[in-house]
């Protein structure tokens, strides 16, 4: 935090002017100065409690926590939160305020948070019969991304600040009357209203009834507002493009009844359309602060790549008004040297290698230092990111990923616990295959797959769910299986045998137990095996949100709508619930990998947008299938719309291909310039004749980089 | 760049500056290579607007290749036809189509396309539910003359097979009809008069149609129509795509069905209906046409041998050619001048002789002309002698035994040459290599075809059949072999007899180690050794050194696999593949693969790895299709096979030749010609009036679709027209068999099983003609 400020830098740190808006491109040091200002307030004798830090997304307040860590400030707490987290903390504070007037069947009894995990959980209960009876009958969608539209419309609805029950007719509205696509939307909106009703008929509360509860009826009360705007007199707020037009509102009216205000702007930014993110309505946000500044420097790009992205901006988009040129950071040593290389090759993994192979290049040779070099993509499949990362380990370069989740479904380790649970519980009447038991034997056993595998052909009886004693095996076989295994084996019997003769615990419940009691003891597989621990932990707490969740609904039984073998007394049957909606995927339990902290210093491999929200930049950018359309189009989501469901949208308009094409100009010119804002000095393209599925890809990105590079021909 | 000396014919169509253009071409004209010409000469001229590319559609994957190494060798920078170019078959561009709008027509971003199998395993479980819910459906259809052992047995044995053929139909052709099963009900429920097989198929596709929609997939067809629906409703992209494409090239256009024809004339800006009839204008020096897009379509509506289901039909070029200028490809080089002379005098027997006057418009002009004196490709020489008409009445063991006795005795003295039997389906093919085996004459079986997925897949799943039971000691040894495939060789080399010592001595211990392993009994022992009973250790003392190393060697990668095989599959995959591989086309396959396989993880949740093995060995066996990749599909080149002996189908032989061909089984059987003693293959016995029941469905659908009054149905007519349809489509297939040979034609018969078939007139015809 020693780096030195500009004076224009220090002098908005200084500012004796209480509220303003800062406005500049990424790299321009508007963050530092949010920083700096941040640490001047802490320092200057206010309360820390009555500073906020606000964010559209936990990941931006990095910045601001590990600055105030370093300066050793060791007051109060600042307030760090997000306009989301806000609200729920709001809901469940005022609930007795909130309760009724937001139509809640009883608001004498506490309110349940849903996770998205939870309110995916519901939606599908609720959804799944409606299907049987025709509903979507002519959309083709996984079942499970249907339930996720459906909750994104009202999470929607919630963000912008209409009501939900108009979701259809806007999107309706948009189309040029084909009828079946209407019918699609009248069936997602009549899912989306009875998700509503459900919602107040139990006390359960989704992301978009906590913000709607939030912005519509709590912030008008007085004992709210006065409770927030007393206890926070200085905000920080920082990207305020990427928040959604409904905390923007709230935030005008805040902000006069602050002490101070400063509010940060990318002016190249709005990369969460898709979460409702609004740039005009932040920008708006201008007016009602005191002063305006703008930073038109940039700390980061060298004077070719700020060439190169005002050429590429302009060959993807010609009809876009420049942005004013930056004042770039000075790097004479580099002038000159042009600001991307290709990666020519015909198949996709030999570009892998290329990738890689350049990578230690540059390590080596030109000492780039590996956090400095990122690996960019549209998308990152589990495939790709998996090369990529075997390549660079054998490669010794360090590496890390950005992909924040990965599903439950697929831990290995929490496979074989939840093939414990079955053989656990009997009564459930899962019976895993053979193959399931050899993998939870060789993970919780600590063996090897022979010796696992031979062990369950031989005592397991999949019928019954039998397991065989370690003692009726034939002798020549309990050596080959080995005795210290067959020890272990008749630990782990006898433990489920006796669970098994007991009442039966609540799945999170049990999984505790046999962690504790067996599985982590010397010799077994969880013992020391910090990986297999932490997926341990977070199989538990999932499991643990689920019930207390499902509990709190339990009597009013929403398995009345289907045949659910759960009876109300047995609530250890809701383990069996939990480990079906986990195949079937509605639960994706995902969990968020932690930032391995040891790996700070390596090469990142993430999808563009996710590096864009990660606000750092690189000084080597490889950006991965440059054909591809991912890189401009939006998802096609057939039930939802990003554009037509935003506050500038202008509800009497068709959404036609001429607003697809230029909105997806607009995109991939911010993505972009996003990116290259973030550069330091060079950008790789891998370019493959054939993606990674084998087919010739030709996007708008990648003849834009055609025209950058090859005027003359085309 | 390449020297091009066109020949007249060529020359006329380089003319070519615009508007709709119709080319009849002949068998070996030069069909790719004149459309390759006319792409360049387009991309040069300089007409090309930013972002603007010449469009270019053909059948199959491996034709797309074929057509961009052409049109880069018409320029000295291949960076001056960078971009300007897209040749797609129908399925991409259609995929494409629908990819950029997917949720226009009701599709998630992630839509899957489910295979050829998928949907062949979806849609049986439609058509067996449908079955034993409702099990008498059929008794109405079935023969009553039959007595009751024989109608169980055919319930039972033959129902499930013709139901599973009639959903197959029924559906593709509904898709090509666009109706889909929302449509179809409204129109089957305002329909005056019951119409039980279209509520049949209706009940199957509904099924099966929710069923897709359920795992967010779609099969081939629905690609297509919904590529035509988003062109249909969506007028501003059509008009970005008009733009996109502003001259289109379509080649094998005798091919294209209703739905396909529609696609090319929407992209290519087709008139307004008013415009229709206006005339054409089309100048020798050029010109262009108003108000018309830029669509040329290259064909031979003599080679067009299709799947009778879909509403292709060479008459739809025929006519596009009538209606519009036109100019033909009579010229080819292939063939030597006697099959020349066959070929057209099977065209004008069929137009002017054929005893079924319906069926005389199978085949038409323009008849086969030999290239100009200079021609780079000339015409092999005469040899009247090389054409033989085989009159024997041989019965079908007899007849395969002929053909062999005949190849054994000409192929060694012609190791220089091509040579193919060309059967009217697989299981005869079948016969033949297993002849052929027998005798020691060396084959290549173009029946399923040899591809890089089918030896890539094929290594992975004995990989991971290995992993799958990893106590079996033969399956260890079977994935040493995978390993080692560099000795074992899926990659054989092609001359094998040059391999070097070093080699050889390397085969030698990779031998004796895959025996050792097959033998090892207790596999952990030597995977995962305890410390006192390691199996390695034990062979310090007897064995060589080579083979101690290879066993440690492979023991580190086994290991290492082992301790994989708790990742999800996918990644599993290419961990193996990264190891196994070297090829960068394996690789990528590997990689594409380790997406199916996770695909099929997710859509199967109860799939484990014996499992997701067995499928890798389904698509190993080539079972499966894939979108992408013209690598697994890079077509077939009957030079790289002199001296051996390719056997496939005649269908599968088309765009192909060879020095000396094999016509076999031109019999009445196979190749019915619309007499009273045919016997056709699609009409069953066990039905009543032997109904062709696909064909009565279709006709049924017809007369849902139509208003007219007068296309009503009426039971058994469909039979006797598909009858004629089947007729056509044999005497299309013979002539494609005979345009295959370049100097030698070998045509022989059989009398088929119940010993009762006759030659087919055609070819009786033909020989009477020859023999004069």
């Amino acid at each position: 935090m020693d780096a030195p400020l500009t004076s224009e830098q220090q002098a908005l740190v200084d500012s004796p002017t209480a509220k303003f808006f800062l406005r500049g491109r990424a790299g321009a040091g508007k963050t530092t100065v949010g920083v700096r200002r941040a640490l001047r307030l802490l320092t200057s004798s206010l309360p820390a409690e009555s500073i906020l830090i606000l964010t559209p997304q936990r990941s931006l307040q990095a910045p601001y926590e590990d600055a105030i860590l370093q300066s050793g400030y060791s007051g109060g707490q600042v307030t760090f939160a997000t306009v989301g987290g806000l609200a729920r903390r709001m809901c469940d504070l005022f609930w007795p305020l909130a309760a009724e007037r937001a139509g809640f069947k009883s608001p004498d009894q506490p309110p349940v948070f849903l996770t998205l995990e939870t309110a995916q959980y519901y939606m599908a209960h609720l959804v799944r019969p409606k299907l049987d009876e025709g509903y979507f009958a002519s959309v083709t969608i996984d079942r499970n991304r249907l339930y996720s539209q459906i909750i994104d419309n009202l999470n929607k609805a919630a963000l912008i600040g209409f009501d939900h029950r108009e979701i259809a007719e806007r999107l309706a509205a948009s189309e040029n009357g084909d009828p079946e696509q209407h019918r699609i939307h009248a069936d997602a909106q009549a899912c989306a209203n009875l998700f509503r009703e459900y919602c107040l008929e139990h006390n359960l509360l989704d992301y978009s009834l906590q913000f709607e509860i939030f912005t519509n009826i709590l912030w008008d009360d007085p004992l709210v507002r006065d409770y927030l705007t007393q206890t926070h007199r200085h905000l920080i707020y920082d990207n305020v493009e990427e928040d959604p037009p409904r905390a923007h509102d709230i935030l005008r009216e805040w902000i006069p009844n602050l002490d101070s205000a400063l509010l940060i702007f990318d002016e190249g930014g709005g990369f969460r359309r898709f979460l409702s993110a609004d740039p005009v309505t932040g920008e708006a946000l201008g007016q009602i602060c005191e002063e305006e500044a703008r930073l038109d420097n940039s700390f980061v790009m060298s004077e070719e790549v700020a060439r190169l992205e005002t050429q590429l901006t302009e060959a993807i988009n010609p009809a876009l008004t420049p942005f004013p040129s930056p004042e770039v950071r000075e790097r004479g040593a580099e002038g000159g040297v042009r600001a991307y290389d290709f990666l020519l090759t015909r198949f996709y993994p030999e570009l892998l290698d290329e990738i890689a192979k350049e990578i230690q290049r540059l390590v080596s040779e030109e000492n780039i230092s590996p956090e400095e070099i990122v690996i960019l993509a549209p998308y990152l499949s589990d495939s790709l990111r998996f090369s990529l990362m075997h390549r660079l380990e054998q490669a010794e370069i360090p590496v890390r990923s950005h992909r924040p989740s990965r599903s439950l479904r697929d831990e290995p380790a929490s496979h074989a616990l939840l093939t414990l649970a079955s053989l656990a519980h009997p009564g459930w009447h899962i019976h895993p295959a053979r193959f399931d038991v050899a993998y939870a034997f060789l993970f919780s056993l600590g063996t090897d797959l022979v010796r696992a595998q031979l062990l369950s052909e031989i005592v397991y009886r999949q019928k019954d769910m039998r397991l065989s004693p370690f003692e009726e095996i034939q002798p020549d076989m309990q050596e080959r299986v080995t005795y210290a295994l067959g020890e272990r084996y008749a630990s782990l019997r006898q433990w489920l045998e006796l669970y098994r003769e007991s009442e039966p615990l609540p799945l999170d419940h049990f999984l505790r137990k046999i962690f504790g009691e067996i599985l982590s003891q010397p010799g077994f597989g969880f013992h020391q095996n910090l990986d297999a621990v932490r997926v341990a932990a977070s199989l538990i707490e999932s499991v643990e949100k689920f019930r207390n969740s499902i509990e709190q609904t339990f009597d009013n039984s929403i398995f009345d709508h289907r045949n659910s073998n759960i009876e109300s007394s047995n609530i250890a049957a809701l383990g069996k619930e939990y480990l079906t909606m986990l195949q079937d995927g509605v639960i994706a339990a995902s969990y968020l990998e932690a930032w391995n902290p040891q790996q700070d210093n390596a090469v990142l491999v993430a999808p563009a947008h996710s590096f864009l929200m990660m606000n750092r930049p690189a000084t080597i950018q490889f950006w991965l299938d440059v054909g591809s359309s991912g890189w401009h189009d939006r998802l096609a989501q057939p039930l939802t719309h990003p554009y037509v469901l935003s506050r500038e949208w202008n509800p009497s308009r068709e959404w036609t291909d001429a607003d697809e094409v230029q909105s997806a100009k607009e995109a991939l010119a911010r993505l972009v310039s996003g990116l290259l804002y973030r550069c330091r000095s060079r950008v790789y393209l891998g370019l493959s004749e054939l993606g990674e599925s084998g087919f010739e890809q030709r996007g708008d990105l990648l003849r834009a980089w055609q025209k950058v590079s090859n005027p003359e021909i085309t | 760049m390449q020297p091009f000396t066109p020949r007249p014919s060529q020359e006329k169509i380089l003319r070519y500056t615009g508007g709709r253009l119709g080319i009849a071409a002949v068998p070996g004209a030069g069909k790719t290579h004149i459309l390759s010409a006319l792409a360049a000469q387009i991309i040069h001229s300089g007409v090309l607007q930013n972002e603007q590319e010449v469009l270019i559609v053909t059948l199959v994957n491996s034709a797309v290749d074929n057509f961009e190494t052409r049109i880069k060798r018409f320029f000295d920078n291949p960076l001056q036809a960078l971009y300007k170019y897209r040749v797609r078959t129908l399925h991409a561009l259609a995929h494409e189509i629908v990819r950029e709008k997917p949720s226009r027509v009701g599709l998630e971003e992630k839509f899957s396309i489910v295979d050829d199998r998928e949907a062949n395993s979806i849609r049986h479980e439609s058509a067996m539910a449908f079955l034993s819910a409702n099990p008498d459906f059929f008794d109405a259809y079935l023969d009553p003359q039959m007595d009751a052992s024989k109608r169980d047995w055919a319930r039972k044995k033959h129902l499930p097979d013709l139901l599973d053929s009639f959903a197959n139909v029924f559906i593709r052709s509904a898709k090509d009809r666009r109706l889909t099963p929302e449509s179809l009900r409204a129109r089957l429920d305002s329909s005056p008069a019951p119409l039980p097989l279209v509520e049949l198929g209706w009940s199957i596709y509904a099924d099966y149609q929710r069923a897709l929609a359920y795992r967010g997939a779609v099969d081939f067809d629905d690609l297509i129509r919904l590529a035509l629906m988003l062109l249909e409703n969506d007028a501003e992209f059509l008009e970005r795509l008009q733009y996109r494409y502003p001259y289109i090239l379509e080649d094998e256009a005798q091919d294209s069905s209703r739905t396909q024809e529609r696609i090319l004339s929407l992209l290519s800006g087709g008139p307004p209906s008013s415009l229709r009839d206006a005339p054409p204008i089309f100048t020798e020096n050029g010109g262009s046409q108003r108000g018309v897009g830029n669509w040329v379509r290259v064909g031979d509506p003599n080679q067009a041998i299709f799947e009778t289901f879909t509403t292709a039909s060479p008459e739809l070029l025929r006519a596009f050619i009538r209606e519009n200028p036109h100019v033909d490809m009579p010229e080819s080089g292939r063939s030597q001048p006697s099959v020349i002379a066959l070929a057209n005098q099977l065209i004008a027997w069929v137009m002017n002789a054929h005893p079924v006057p319906e069926v005389r418009d199978a085949l038409q002009p323009p008849y086969i002309q030999p290239v100009p004196a200079g021609d780079p490709q000339p015409n092999p020489p005469e040899d009247a002698a090389a054409i033989k008409f085989i009159a024997t009445k041989f019965s079908p063991e007899d007849e395969v035994e002929a053909v062999v006795k005949s190849i054994a005795k000409w192929l060694p003295d012609n190791m220089d040459k091509t040579v193919a039997v060309l059967t009217p389906r697989n299981n005869r093919g079948v016969d033949v290599t297993n002849a052929l085996r027998a005798k020691g004459i060396e084959f290549i079986e173009f029946l399923n075809s040899t591809t890089d997925t089918r030896a890539a897949a094929g290594s992975l799943s004995y990989l991971l059949a290995y992993l799958s039971e990893p106590s079996s000691a033969n399956k260890l040894a079977k994935a040493y072999q995978v390993y080692r495939r560099d000795i074992f060789g899926t990659k054989s080399k092609a001359d094998s007899s040059n391999a070097s010592d070093d080699g050889t001595a390397g085969r030698a211990v990779a031998e004796q180690v895959h025996a050792m392993l097959r033998k090892v009994g207790e596999v952990e022992s030597f995977v995962s050794p305890r410390e006192d009973s390691d199996w390695l250790s034990t062979l310090q003392e007897s064995e060589a050194e080579p083979v101690i190393n290879e066993l440690n060697k492979f023991r580190v990668h086994i290991r290492r696999w082992l301790d994989a095989v708790t990742l999800p599959v996918d990644q599993l995959v290419l961990t193996l593949a990264q190891d196994v591989f070297t090829d960068a086309v394996d690789l990528a396959l590997a990689h594409k693969l380790a997406l199916v396989m996770r695909k099929a993880a997710d859509d199967h949740a109860g799939w484990r790895l014996p499992e997701l093995t067995a499928e890798l060995a389904v698509i190993a066996k080539n079972e499966r299709r894939f979108i992408g990749f013209s690598a697994d599909d890079s077509g077939f080149n009957p030079e790289a096979h002199k001296g051996k002996v390719v056997v496939t189908t005649m269908h599968k032989a088309k765009g192909l030749e060879w020095d000396r061909v094999y016509l076999m089984s031109a019999n009445n059987y196979d190749f019915p010609s619309g007499q009273g003693y045919d016997q056709y293959i699609s009409e069953k016995w066990f039905l009543r009036n032997k109904m062709n029941l696909e064909a009565e469905a279709l006709a049924q659908l017809t007369a849902l679709e139509s208003n007219g009054e007068f296309d009503w149905y009426e039971e058994g007519a469909a039979t006797s027209k598909s009858r004629m349809d089947y007729v056509r489509e044999r005497l299309r297939l013979l002539y494609v068999g005979i345009t295959r040979a370049k100097r030698d034609l070998i045509v022989t018969w059989n009398s088929g099983r119940q010993g009762d078939a006759t030659p087919n007139l055609a070819v009786e015809a033909l020989r009477g003609w020859w023999e004069k």
